[in-house]
Formats: C-alpha cells, structure tokens, sequence
C-alpha cells in the first residue's frame, strides 16, 4: 500500500510539472517574466576571454552541416557558376564610407586562423579549423557612425518559407577579436554548404550566431524593426539574442 | 501526551517549496532541452566513440536506448512517444515529463534559465541561514562521523535497538546534507555553466578539468540523476514517517511530536 502511495507521489509530482508549464507557456505575462532572465545572464557573462582554441589534430575533418539548406536560387547558383567573382560584401547603413568588398579584397585583407569549438544550441560540439578576416577589421574601413550600435548580418539563405536568415552582434561583440568573416575551413574555401563565400564566426556564443552566406553588413542603431525586431531569425522564435549561455 | 513544537521558520518554508517547484521545472525543461540533441559523450566536441547514452528512434513506432553500447527498446517511453498534440513521434524524453510538453528547445531553454536562478537564490538562502542559525557545524558530516554510518542504516534496518550517539543530526542525515547541499548541487550548477561558450571563454580550465563540453553536459545529466535519487528517498522518508505532520510542519512550521521523540 505505501509503495503504491510512494510511486504514484513520486510520478505525478513530476508528471504535474509538464501540463502546468505547457498551459503557463502559453502566457504572455508569465512569459516575459521568465524571458526577462536573459538580461541577467547577459549581464552576468557578458562577452570577455576568448574561446578555447585547438590544436590541428583536434579538428572535425567532416564538418557538420546544419542550419538552412544552401541557398538554390538563380542569384546564388550564379555566384557560384563563376565562383563568386561578382560577390560583394556590403558594409553599409550607420557608416561614413560604405564598402563593397570582393572576395579577392577580402583575401588580400591580413588573415586570422582559428581553430576553434563550434557550439550549437541542441547541444553537440564540433571542431573546425577557420581562417578569414576579423570583423573588427571590415568595420574599421566602413568606419561606423556614432549612433551606430549594432551590425547586422543579411544572409543569402531563406528557411523555406521566404524568411531570409539574419542575426546581429553589438559592437562590443563585433570587436571581440575571435569574431571573424571566415573564408575558409579546414584549409580549403568555404563551400556552398558550409556558408560559401563569407560566413561569421563568434566562438564564444552559440552556433546559430555565426551566420553562413553572409552578404552584408548593416550597421543600425537598432534592431527593433527588422523582420519580427529580436535582432536574429532565431531570436524571432524566441531563442536568446545574447547566445553566451 | 503529544506536544507541538515550532520546527520550521518562514524562510525555511517558503526557500523548501520554492525549490520544489524550481527542481521540477529544470527537471522538466532539462529533459527538454536533452530531447533536441539524445546524445551523452564523455568527450569534448560531440564523438559518436565515446557516446555513453543515446536515445533514438531507428524506424517509426519504435524507440530505442543505448547505454555504453548495449540497446533496449523502450518504445512509448523514450526515443518514441507522445508527442504532446495528441500523436506519437519519435522524441528522446516524453511529453508528459518535459515543459513545455510539445518539442520547443527555445522555451525550454528559457525556463531552464530562469529557474536555474531561483534554485541558485534558495541555495545560497539556505547556506546562509544553517551559517547564522550555527546549523552548518552540525550538518557538515565529519571523518569521526564515517565509522557510525553503518550503525545508524542498521538501527533503521531495525538490526540494532538504539541509534549511535549523534548530535542534532544522525550521521546518516549528515551524510545526505552534505552530498547534496555542498557537491552534487553545486557541482550541477557548475557542469551547467560549463556548457555555455560564454562562461567557456570566461573560465577554460573548469571545463577542461570536467573533459570537455560534451562531458559536461553528461556529468549535469548524471546530477540530475543523483539529485532524482535523493528526492525519491526523501519522498519515500516523509511517506512512511507521518506524511500529513510533515507536510504540516513544512507549511505551517508547526511538528507533533510522538511520545518517544526528544524536542530537537
């Protein structure tokens, strides 16, 4: 009799936890109370110290690929049939000297390698080998205006459904100096699958931060109203702008 | 004749209930945010060589779980099952045991951080107050406490008629508090932040020593589990001794005492 008490307590104490939080997630009082941790966090780790990096034989030689399927449309496909001699990184919105940079300008930048753990938000952890421009740099020729405070990253790639992928970084962030426009991985190019030609990486925030197919810069004083105004596509589906936890 | 006394002061209440609920919901939301990648690898990026759990779904209609390579099915239970809408779908943990019940990493992140914050506020509410309250000598188990545990299990085995000399706390109450309150829960919270790239680039070393992020994430798991363990055993200790005075005491701070019980 008490074992029968004892197991039907011990299930249903936790067994009640889900339909409770299931009907309090629908709640949008409740839900900006519990969203409203971020901004501790956030406070708390903020962006300082720099990721771990590895050595070579550290390195995921298979990388994964995950995120947005590569972009098929005509615009994409074209830069790459000529291997993205007419690409163009813009830098452009809150800045005295709007750039557009080719790939070739990019390269001939100096370059920063990083090999470096890439976090996703689900949970799994690989490593890659990145080399490519430090965003700190590409900013630094656009010179960002004094209201600028944010840059935000345009990307080439939708989610299916015609929402083009963004994220952004604070200026703060975009100094830090693993935060790197990466043209490479593992040694070779960037492929189409990987981000090609220009991908972020921000090692010491989650996955979803480092943009693939980055095709400009938007320096902006704020991003509440672009596309649903959470400052990322993801952010839009509610994952955390500051992505350090 | 049955006395009363007054057990429990408000903020041991309120701190004790307030972390019942926020253990439920990293419980729960925990299990969520596991659901979105099933794995567990004792290694520092993910490695499929060194997987020790994983909880997958080969074919529809079928869940699966492997434990350092050995596979059970465990459909309807873990790796397939309800997907919280109504149907079945393959998902690691259940519905009924994860918040929010449907698949939604996003929001089970959220709660998970929110109420990681509540947990760490009622942990350091209750280190603080057995300091200023001088409970905390008298709970911390001690080296002259090890030889009397086996006594004290066998007087509760009703092996032996009378408990070791002990001070506030038997032994085997020390031993708990102890594991509990100054390992297992700090170290939880610790693997924890060990996940987050932001704390990793803060502290390198702590999540080297844990063997990586990967690892991390498994020994915040296996605290879950041990944390799960002492909860069932406290569970079952208030079921069998007076479950309506306990749960009175911890509501209204007020304990009956029975006839052979000391005033303590």
């Amino acid at each position: 009799m008490k074992r029968r008490i004892f197991l039907a307590s011990a299930a249903s104490l936790l067994a009640g936890c889900a339909p409770i939080g299931t009907a309090l997630n629908n709640n949008m009082a409740f839900m900006r109370v519990i969203y409203s941790a971020e901004k501790l966090d956030e406070a708390v780790i903020g962006t300082r110290g720099l990721a771990r990096e590895y050595p070579p034989s550290a390195v995921d030689r298979n990388f994964r690929v995950n995120g947005f399927a590569t972009p098929s449309d005509a615009l994409y496909q074209g830069l790459v049939a000529d291997d993205f001699r007419n690409y163009r990184l813009v830098v452009d919105g809150a800045v005295e000297r709007r750039q557009a940079l080719s790939l070739a300008h990019l390269r001939a930048m100096t370059q920063q390698t990083q090999i470096t753990r890439h976090d996703c938000v689900e949970g799994w952890s690989a490593i890659g080998e990145w080399s490519g421009v430090r965003l700190s740099d590409v900013l630094a020729l656009a010179q960002p205006r004094s209201d600028a405070r944010y840059v935000v990253f345009r990307c080439m790639d939708n989610d299916g459904q015609g929402t083009m992928y963004y994220e952004s970084l604070d200026l703060h962030q975009a100094a830090q100096p693993q935060a790197l426009l990466a043209l490479t991985l593992n040694g070779a190019p960037l492929d189409p699958a990987h981000g090609a030609p220009v991908r972020l990486r921000v090692p010491t925030q989650l996955g979803y931060k480092s943009a693939k197919w980055v095709a400009r810069l938007e320096l902006v004083g704020s991003y509440a109203n672009i596309e649903g105004g959470h400052g990322g596509y993801w952010e839009d589906q509610g994952y955390e702008w500051y992505a350090g936890i | 004749m049955k006395r009363t006394i007054y057990r429990y002061g408000p903020l041991t209440r309120v701190s004790h209930w307030l972390w019942v609920i926020a253990f439920g919901v990293l419980v729960s939301s925990g299990l969520q945010i596991f659901n979105a990648s099933p794995h567990l690898d004792a290694s520092d990026k993910s490695n499929p060589a060194r997987r020790v759990l994983s909880i997958g779904s080969p074919t529809d209609g079928v869940g699966t779980t492997t434990v350092f390579g050995h596979t059970f099915t465990t459909t309807g239970w873990l790796g397939w099952g309800s997907d919280g809408m109504g149907g079945a779908t393959a998902r690691a943990f259940p519905a009924w045991i994860t918040i929010p019940s449907y698949q939604d990493l996003a929001d089970g992140r959220r709660w998970h951080f929110f109420f990681a914050w509540i947990a760490i506020v009622c942990w350091v509410t209750w280190v603080i107050s057995a300091i200023v309250n001088g409970n905390l000598k008298k709970m911390l188990l001690r080296p002259s406490d090890i030889p009397k545990l086996w006594p004290m299990q066998a007087y509760y085995l009703k092996l032996r008629k009378e408990p070791p000399p002990h001070g506030l706390y038997n032994p085997l109450q020390k031993a708990s508090y102890t594991a509990i309150g100054f390992v297992i829960a700090p170290l939880v919270v610790i693997t924890g932040l060990a996940l987050s790239p932001g704390i990793d680039a803060i502290a390198n070393p702590l999540t080297v020593l844990l063997g990586g992020r990967q690892f991390a994430r498994l020994w915040h798991f296996t605290g879950m589990i041990l944390l799960l363990g002492f909860f069932a055993i406290h569970l079952f200790q208030v079921l069998t001794q007076g479950v309506v005075n306990q749960l009175n005491a911890m509501i209204t701070g007020r304990y009956r005492l029975s006839e052979h019980e000391v005033e303590s």
